[in-house]
């Protein structure tokens, strides 16, 4: 679970770098259409980022009611 | 039961209502581009602009247009012709001098008409003179007097020249990272209760709030290196405010490996609380003061307040306010979520 937080935190770090230096094409058609596809990636990002706490909160409730379970 | 979760179709209610009001209010009509970007004084002209949700109308006298160099001193345009609703093309004929003794001065323009309101373009066209001569410049850039402006009518968003449409992340980025504080204040609230009561129940509910913290961080974090990709020009650009609030998060991602290192769940609850005390004493002064005292491409750097009354005016006070409280509370839910988790676990698992 902390490796999975420490991993995205990597993927992060390590995806900026490389990705900044290039790439006028795509600045430019970000310009001629006001950037409004940077909203909907902000607004994809934090949803993507609340699924998978979703996803982790879900897998340990399962992993607790089967414990329960095992115990009785 | 609606007594009983109301706060949770609150935040629901109030993070749709900032869904959909943030990106459906239009932008206030701005200029997107001129061409060209320079020129030499003594020489007519002729700007070619490109209008955003302007609505440039078909009778050029509809319209008026001035280059600005300072305060006091503009030249107004000449001749006005409207090629699209996008577009308008300005002759100016400018002075053979500057009022000033600068090689080049900066000027804006301003586009001025009923429907679409008045737009600026900051340092749109840069002047350069050849013959210094501020006095008959002086005479030259006065003939004109800017004044009747027409304000944009309708619900709008501000025009920003670099930030855009992208400044509706100001609902979700922005607000994304006071829902964050709130959630750290309310986990160091739990973390002294539970130091106060040795009740490992707090401490339950200090660890989950801690949790959706960091996750309403690390999204705040990556948010931004999203947002500026497209308005700084990089992802990462080793920004004061970047790099204190990813150290910030490593220290509070510490807490977490601390608390796991202790298998005994009152030790992990006693350090965990009191590291959770010393964490957010520092987070107030890596993420709020320091990148203010210094520079930073973040907004709210050298001293100066986040939002100008430019960046945050009352419309967009009226999506802010409420997006906060939503995240917040939805963030309130996460945890909520997870501390109930955590105290069954501790019920069911722990004799």
């Amino acid at each position: 679970m902390r490796i999975r937080i420490l991993s995205i935190f990597c993927l992060l770090f390590g995806t900026t770098i490389p990705l900044s230096a290039q790439d006028g094409g795509l600045v430019d058609f970000m310009d001629s259409i006001g950037k409004i596809y940077v909203v909907v990636g902000v607004i994809l990002v934090i949803f993507i980022g609340l699924v998978i706490y979703l996803i982790r909160l879900d897998r340990k409730i399962a992993r607790l009611e089967n414990q329960i379970m095992d115990n009785d | 039961m609606i007594k009983k979760h109301w706060w949770k179709a609150l935040g629901v209610v109030l993070l749709i209502y900032a869904f959909t009001v943030g990106l459906l209010v239009p932008l206030k009509p701005g200029i997107q581009q001129v061409s060209p970007r320079s020129a030499d004084a003594g020489t007519p002209i002729t700007v070619l602009v490109n209008g955003y949700n302007t609505s440039y109308p078909a009778d050029p006298t509809a319209i008026r247009a001035w280059l600005k160099v300072d305060s006091i001193h503009a030249l107004a345009a000449n001749s006005i012709r409207q090629t699209s609703r996008r577009a308008i093309e300005l002759d100016f004929v400018l002075p053979a001098s500057l009022p000033s003794r600068a090689d080049v001065m900066p000027a804006s323009l301003i586009i001025d008409e009923a429907q679409s309101g008045v737009q600026v373009l900051p340092d749109a066209v840069f002047i350069r003179q050849q013959v210094l001569d501020p006095a008959a410049g002086n005479i030259a850039w006065s003939q004109t007097v800017i004044q009747d402006l027409h304000k944009t009518s309708g619900m709008n968003f501000p025009f920003r020249n670099i930030l855009k449409e992208t400044i509706r992340n100001t609902y979700f980025h922005v607000s994304l990272w006071f829902a964050m504080l709130f959630l750290f204040i309310a986990s160091v609230y739990y973390s002294i209760k539970h130091l106060r009561t040795r009740e490992l129940i707090y401490d339950h509910w200090a660890e989950s709030f801690t949790r959706i913290g960091v996750l309403f961080g690390i999204l705040g974090l990556t948010t931004g290196a999203v947002w500026a990709r497209f308005t700084w020009g990089a992802f990462w650009s080793w920004d004061i405010k970047q790099n204190m609030t990813a150290i910030a998060l490593l220290i509070y991602l510490a807490y977490f490996v601390l608390r796991n290192s202790f298998e005994d769940a009152e030790r992990q609850a006693r350090l965990g609380a009191s590291y959770n005390i010393f964490a957010f004493s520092l987070l107030i002064p890596l993420i709020y003061i320091i990148p203010r005292l210094s520079d930073s491409l973040h907004p709210g750097s050298g001293g100066n307040p986040a939002f100008g009354s430019e960046d945050l005016d009352n419309t967009m006070r009226m999506v802010f306010y409420p997006a906060i409280i939503g995240w917040t509370l939805l963030g309130y839910w996460l945890a909520n979520l997870s501390a109930r988790l955590l105290i069954l676990r501790e019920k069911y698992l722990s004799e």
